[in-house]
């Protein structure tokens, strides 16, 4: 049997060695094809000093060889890198698949988004006080002030540009909250997706109660399809977090949480890109002076295209497997 | 006897990891302090990012107008979006589970079962900080660490993730016996020692120990065992730790010539 002196002695080279290439580089693809294998080879005869070593050893050795195994181990699996193939995958086929999936929870948040945004434009248009109890009167009358002018001459590059800055923080901000906050049993989504819609739908019956419904409309209609659909979806998303918390069918809620991890990275990541593209429409397209026919019908055809995406994308040709 | 003992799990912020060939390790846990000081570092150097490019677009406003301000006002408004949901998970992609902030405090994301992190969960994890920030300064977040034996918080939980410490160490020392053990001294040893490799084992452990202890609990440590041993091979116990360290010399001086 030999003594811990003895196993250091005869092993420290070796360690040493792997530590040099474990800390050359973050991970180890970074390195030549030699150095791999030796990495490789020198992680193998690790964990058998560490068995050996749990056995005999101080802890303080144990621990220098757990540590310098973990490290090793980070090196040799490194984290999965972004690949294109996978990403687009993911959009043509993973995301429409996964929402359809869960279009339960699509109608749900729906529902709960586009209730509380027809009771908002019709308390703005009949019952102006009331709405004025929900919201600031003086934000109300900003936002009509702000579509009063009509975008018929439209607005310089440099001011469309800070203003899909603006909405890319604002709206994907809305999107994402409206899903972290599912994680309290769904609790939070539904509060944000009622919050949001509420406020959405105020501001429009107030603007269009002050005249200026034309302006917000065809503002509006550019990117709607995209981003209240990409919001939809992230709340979807939390819902079914929270539903997986709750209903767990005889996991432990963490198990049932990760279960459906997978659907909810889906869903997400595929609102996150609806969302970067609803900016880009909604600082230069949204506010540019085309006549309304043309934006009308430019609205018309984003809708038809997202619906026939997440009807249609990623089915499987046929029955064919 | 001690068999059962062994097999519990630790209380302790370790965590064990079975890899596919398995190997089995333990990491320790990384607590809150530290991934608060990751994350003030973090901090810092988004808001660094911030600051350089917001000079930048006020300097090109005011020297070609208000176009460039507006313009460079929407760029800023992105980056500040790209830094706030963006830049952890492009660093934990990047850099295999590590920010510059976590890279600075040897912190590390991985999966709960030691695999490496998707893209997918470190995007998702970092998501979650909107519903661990809340209500203000990651007290959700904090709650939930406390409550976990990983300290993980939701972002964790949900995307199956913890932070791990690699910190690195230094192999453990060899083991010097002082003063040097005499000749007179041991030829008062027996040639073969009546111990068992168990006892051995105890007593390079607790040699190893010995510097981590103060005197009065050394002599206590080793008067438990000292006298079982002496009266076993019929010498005289006089300083229990000393007779320790030369049972173990003579023990590897017998082992060497091998």
């Amino acid at each position: 049997m030999r003594s811990q002196d003895e196993i250091v002695a005869a092993r420290n080279a070796d360690w040493r060695e792997l530590e040099n290439l474990v800390s050359r580089a973050e991970a180890l693809h970074h390195l030549d094809g030699p150095s791999i294998s030796r990495a490789a080879a020198l992680y193998r005869a690790l964990s058998g000093d560490l068995v050996l070593c749990r056995a005999r050893c101080t802890p303080d050795l144990v621990a220098y060889l757990d540590n310098l195994a973990g490290r090793a181990h980070s090196a040799l699996y490194g984290a999965e890198p972004f690949r294109i193939p996978a990403f687009w995958s993911l959009l043509t086929r993973d995301f429409p698949r996964a929402l359809r999936k869960n279009a339960s929870f699509f109608a749900l948040s729906s529902a709960l988004f586009l209730i509380p945004c027809a009771i908002g434009i019709v308390l703005a248009l009949f019952v102006p006080d009331a709405a004025s109890q929900i919201l600031p009167r003086s934000m109300l009358d900003g936002m009509a002030d702000m579509y009063s002018k009509g975008f018929n001459e439209g607005r310089s590059e440099g001011t469309d540009s800070a203003m899909a800055g603006f909405y890319v923080n604002n709206n994907v901000g809305i999107a994402f909250r409206c899903f972290a906050t599912g994680i309290f049993f769904g609790l939070g989504s539904v509060f944000f997706l009622i919050y949001n819609g509420l406020s959405i739908g105020m501001v429009t019956g107030w603007v269009t109660a002050a005249g200026f419904g034309r302006n917000i409309g065809t503002f509006m209609c550019g990117h709607g399809p995209f981003e209240l659909t990409a919001i939809l979806i992230a709340g979807a998303a939390g819902l079914r977090m929270g539903y997986s918390l709750v209903v767990t069918r005889g996991r432990t809620r963490l198990g049932s949480l990760r279960e459906s991890a997978p659907d909810i990275v889906r869903l997400v990541v595929g609102a996150a890109v609806m969302l970067l593209i609803a900016a880009g429409i909604e600082g230069f397209w949204s506010p540019s002076g085309a006549p309304a026919p043309v934006k009308w019908s430019v609205a018309a055809l984003f809708s038809v295209l997202v619906t026939a995406y997440f009807l249609f994308a990623g089915r499987e040709r046929g029955r064919a497997r | 006897m001690a068999e059962p003992a062994r097999r519990l799990q630790p209380i302790d912020t370790t965590a064990e990891i079975e890899t596919p060939e398995h190997v089995r390790f333990h990491y320790p846990v990384a607590g809150p302090a530290r991934r608060v000081v990751a994350w003030v570092l973090d901090l810092l150097i988004r808001g660094a990012v911030l600051l350089v490019f917001g000079i930048f677009a006020l300097m090109g406003g005011f020297a070609i107008g208000d176009a460039v301000s507006e313009l460079s006002s929407g760029l800023l408004l992105v980056i500040y979006f790209l830094l706030e949901w963006l830049y952890y998970t492009l660093w934990e992609v990047a850099w295999n589970g590590r920010t510059p902030g976590k890279r600075a405090l040897d912190l590390r994301v991985v999966s709960v079962d030691g695999h490496p992190l998707r893209i997918g969960d470190s995007f998702l994890r970092n998501l979650l900080r909107a519903a661990d920030f809340l209500p203000f300064g990651y007290t959700v977040g904090l709650v939930a660490m406390a409550r976990d034996s990983r300290f993980r918080r939701l972002g964790d939980m949900v995307a199956g993730t913890m932070v791990i410490v690699e910190e690195r160490r230094a192999v453990a020392s060899t083991l010097r016996i002082n003063p040097p053990p005499t000749p007179k001294e041991l030829s008062s040893l027996p040639q073969r020692l009546p111990l068992s490799g168990d006892e051995l084992e105890a007593i390079e452990l607790f040699l190893r120990r010995k510097e981590g202890l103060g005197p009065a609990r050394e002599e206590e440590l080793a008067a438990m065992v000292a006298p079982i041993f002496a009266s076993r091979m019929g010498i005289r116990n006089k300083d229990s730790a000393r007779l320790l360290a030369l049972l173990h010399a003579r023990a590897s001086e017998r082992r060497r010539p091998l």
